[in-house]
């Protein structure tokens, strides 16, 4: 046995105290812990800024079991449980959207709670009987995109994961970008004696290469490792300068073997820190995914993005392979996919982008329905920014959006393309087929004082929450 | 697909006058069913596979003829009375008129009724079609029109009407027509049926004590007939049928239906239970064992209305059952004995 498997074993043990200590406090007051993380600009803060809003103000929830049936009582804020992670900042996120000149709110960085206190009418008559008010507190856990795809790097060893990492950057869209670190990467040896000049000067070309991985438009989605982009607190730290490189394992000085054990000092001390203090503690988990983003990127960024998919999908198929992994599974048992932004196309899109989503992760779905989690897919809008309309083009009925785009201030109606029902979404000889364009908060949002206006999000809820509020 | 039918099919992205467009929903009226005349919708197909006998057409011509010469008659009769009695005084001719327009004019306004309370059924079935084939189909445009014309169904009733202003806030531009068929289903029906289940609830208890106390057969026999017409006529009220004679006829007759082909009510496997359970019962006693059947009768008949009345066929889920009638049945012998 490796010394990682014992470090994992002490992990596990450590783990296995607190869900005892966890599961204790959950029997005196109902806990439940929602991780809420986005792939690409997927719209995360929005929608927990949404899902806030909608609890506080309990007005626009009719698909929510407890809400239909008047059992709901209230929701409010209450203090966090963890004092060393930064509070989600829902008021001044709020004030964005709502404000006299709404515009979407400044992306988050990193990792933020929000802990509400939901109180409600037990359905059973059972449990009436027992106390007639219940509490549930829920714990919102918003953390990147990026560190979910972090999680299944501590299954690879540091060739694995060189490997794939360096195939994927010879091929298009990724060629172009990672150029001067491929270039790099070939003209040093890697056998010969480690300099940490030479180890900083390739992590920070590959940091460089991952930046223009984000910054491009579009956006591409995979990337690892994670803090590189989003390094949160440890800038510059020696534990983020390393990268892939080529061959096998070399000398015990060489470049190859500094790089590899501060790979595994990355996974140790930043990924499974994550797993253990954040992830593993998680009961429902919601990835958000801008899959018209990708649509709009083309065939290339939406296979990017399928990818990235399948990656993220990796964490919940707890129990698959061993028995070392089942100890270290987490206890998640509801995993949503949501296409974000479904407001942007016509309603009646809204099943087709459903069943691409779908389509995407059919594969592991299967899988992970088997062993591990539910999992379910939605087409959703935190806020819903415009309007389904009916419009005339050339004798033909058109279902368009209406909606004042980022950075004009008259409404327009969009035709953005459409969805065809099946996986096909890039018929052959149409480069561009889509074009979605973003939109802006809608004035007065919420004023009515019943929350914000959503699509779905009120039956994602429900899915992630519906059986703890029975 | 070919290439050609592709292009031809395909329409780029664009954008388009803002004023050009129009908002969703489209209010569109209904169409109103022609009374007499049988509306082309799906209905339930237990219900159509009652019809279509060849026989039944030949009993309708009989009827109709028949009724043709009682009208016939009834005419000739009346106006031979008419001038009978003027012949014998005006008085007596004037009072007879006047006895004789004013049954005419309330027979009239009985049968206007009738045809309206057939009228709201068959309504009632159309909706059910319609929101069988939208939950189905999951398009999107046509939930508006239904949720339309539900709230016309229910305009007027005092207590729906703040669930209805719910459902309207409720419902938006962006649900598909299957979201506002199950929004409907929550919002206003799922308390229609808390109350029908109520009713049923106390109409089989109220069956299972009269027969478990009354002195003779007979007594028991009627009490349970009249307390089940009445049953099915509350039921069919609550859901917004308002039936009247020829309605809770029909309606029975739709319900015997329901019961017999589709056997809605229950599975083989309660009708086991149910059988257990009352003979356990009559084990103490032979009249409150036939009044737990008698009450467990009557709740399968509730039942039944509910479903025969409903505008949205019961899902899976919220599927009335016998369970808590049973329940409240089976003690009925500590409670009377």
């Amino acid at each position: 046995m490796r010394i990682q498997d014992l470090t994992d074993l002490t992990g596990a043990g450590t783990r296995l105290f607190d869900q005892l200590g966890d599961a204790a406090g959950r029997m005196l007051e109902g806990e439940i812990r929602l991780g809420v993380t986005g792939l690409r600009r997927a719209g995360k803060t929005v929608f927990v800024t949404a899902l806030v809003d909608n609890l506080l103000k309990a007005g626009r929830l009719p698909f929510l079991d407890v809400m239909a049936s008047g059992r709901f009582r209230a929701a409010r804020l209450k203090p966090q449980p963890d004092a060393d992670v930064p509070r989600f900042e829902y008021e001044r996120h709020l004030e964005a959207l709502t404000g006299p000149a709404p515009d979407w709110p400044q992306p988050t960085r990193g990792i933020s709670q929000l802990r509400l206190a939901i109180r409600y009418r037990p359905g059973s008559a059972l449990r009436r009987a027992v106390q007639t008010a219940s509490t549930l507190n829920l714990v919102v856990v918003d953390y990147p995109g990026e560190w979910l795809l972090d999680l299944p790097l501590l299954r690879l060893s540091f060739a694995q994961w060189s490997t794939m990492t360096l195939d994927m950057a010879r091929h298009p869209p990724r060629a172009p970008l990672s150029a001067d670190w491929l270039a790099w990467a070939d003209s040093i040896d890697p056998a010969a004696p480690a300099e940490e000049e030479d180890a900083r000067r390739g992590a920070a070309l590959y940091t460089a290469y991952l930046h223009a991985c984000r910054r491009i438009e579009p956006g591409l989605s995979l990337i690892q490792p994670g803090r590189f982009v989003e390094p949160g607190d440890m800038k510059n730290a020696p534990l983020l300068t390393f990268c892939p490189l080529p061959g096998d394992r070399r000398g015990r000085h060489s470049l190859w073997a500094l790089m590899e054990e501060r790979y595994d000092a990355y996974k140790t001390s930043v990924v499974r820190r994550f797993f253990t203090e954040h992830f593993a503690r998680l009961d429902r988990q919601v990835v958000l995914i801008d899959v018209l983003g990708a649509l709009n990127a083309g065939p290339i960024g939406l296979a990017d993005m399928k990818r990235a998919l399948q990656l993220s999908l990796e964490p919940f198929r707890h129990g698959s392979s061993g028995w070392l992994d089942w100890l270290l599974g987490t206890r998640i048992d509801r995993v949503l996919f949501a296409a974000t932004k479904a407001d942007h196309i016509a309603a009646s899109q809204h099943g087709n982008l459903k069943t691409l989503l779908d389509g995407f992760v059919a594969e592991a779905r299967s899988h992970i329905r088997f062993e591990g989690a539910a999992v379910e897919t939605m087409a959703l809008a935190s806020l819903k920014c415009t309007d389904t309309v009916i419009t005339e083009h050339e004798g033909r009925q058109l279902r368009c959006v209406r909606g004042i785009p980022v950075g004009r201030d008259r409404p327009t109606v969009l035709f953005p393309g459409d969805i065809p029902p099946g996986h096909e979404v890039f018929p052959p000889g149409r480069e561009r087929p889509y074009s979605f364009l973003s939109f802006k908060p809608p004035a007065g949002a919420g004023a009515d004082g019943r929350g914000l206006p959503h699509v779905r999000l009120d039956q994602a809820l429900q899915f992630l929450l519906g059986d703890y509020l029975e | 697909m070919t290439e050609s039918t592709r292009d031809r099919d395909w329409i780029a992205p664009m954008e388009l006058d803002p004023d050009g467009s129009a908002p969703l929903p489209v209010e569109e009226e209904a169409p109103e069913p022609v009374p007499g005349v049988e509306p082309e919708v799906e209905r339930l197909p237990a219900v159509r596979a009652m019809r279509g006998a060849g026989g039944s057409r030949v009993g309708r011509w009989l009827a109709g003829a028949l009724a043709a010469i009682v009208a016939v008659a009834l005419g000739f009769d009346t106006a031979d009375l008419l001038a009978r009695s003027f012949a014998t005084s005006l008085a007596l001719g004037v009072l007879v008129a006047a006895a004789v327009s004013v049954a005419v004019v309330s027979a009239g306004a009985m049968l206007l009724r009738e045809l309206r309370s057939l009228r709201r059924l068959r309504r009632i079935e159309e909706l059910r079609g319609t929101a069988d084939r939208l939950e189905g189909e999951a398009g999107h445009g046509e939930g508006d029109r239904f949720a339309g014309a539900l709230a016309r169904l229910y305009d007027g009733r005092p207590d729906l009407e703040p669930v209805l202003v719910r459902l309207k806030d409720a419902i938006t531009d962006a649900h598909d027509d299957a979201e506002v068929v199950r929004l409907i289903d929550r919002e206003v029906l799922a308390g229609l049926d808390r109350a029908a289940y109520q009713l049923t609830l106390r109409a089989s208890r109220d069956t299972a004590i009269a027969t478990a106390l009354s002195p003779a057969a007979v007594i028991d026999l009627a009490v349970v007939l009249w307390r089940n017409l009445k049953l099915v006529r509350e039921i069919a009220t609550l859901y917004g049928v308002r039936p009247g004679y020829f309605g809770s006829l029909r309606l029975l007759r739709r319900m015997l239906a329901n019961l017999a082909v589709a056997g809605v009510a229950e599975s083989a496997h309660h009708v086991a239970v149910d059988a257990l359970g009352g003979s356990l019962a009559a084990a103490i006693s032979t009249r409150v064992g036939q009044g737990v059947i008698n009450g467990l009768l009557t709740a399968r008949v509730g039942i039944t209305a509910m479903h025969t009345c409903r505008p949205v066929a019961f899902g899976p889920h919220n599927r009335p059952s016998l369970g808590r009638i049973r329940t409240e049945l089976l003690t009925l012998p500590k409670q009377v004995l």
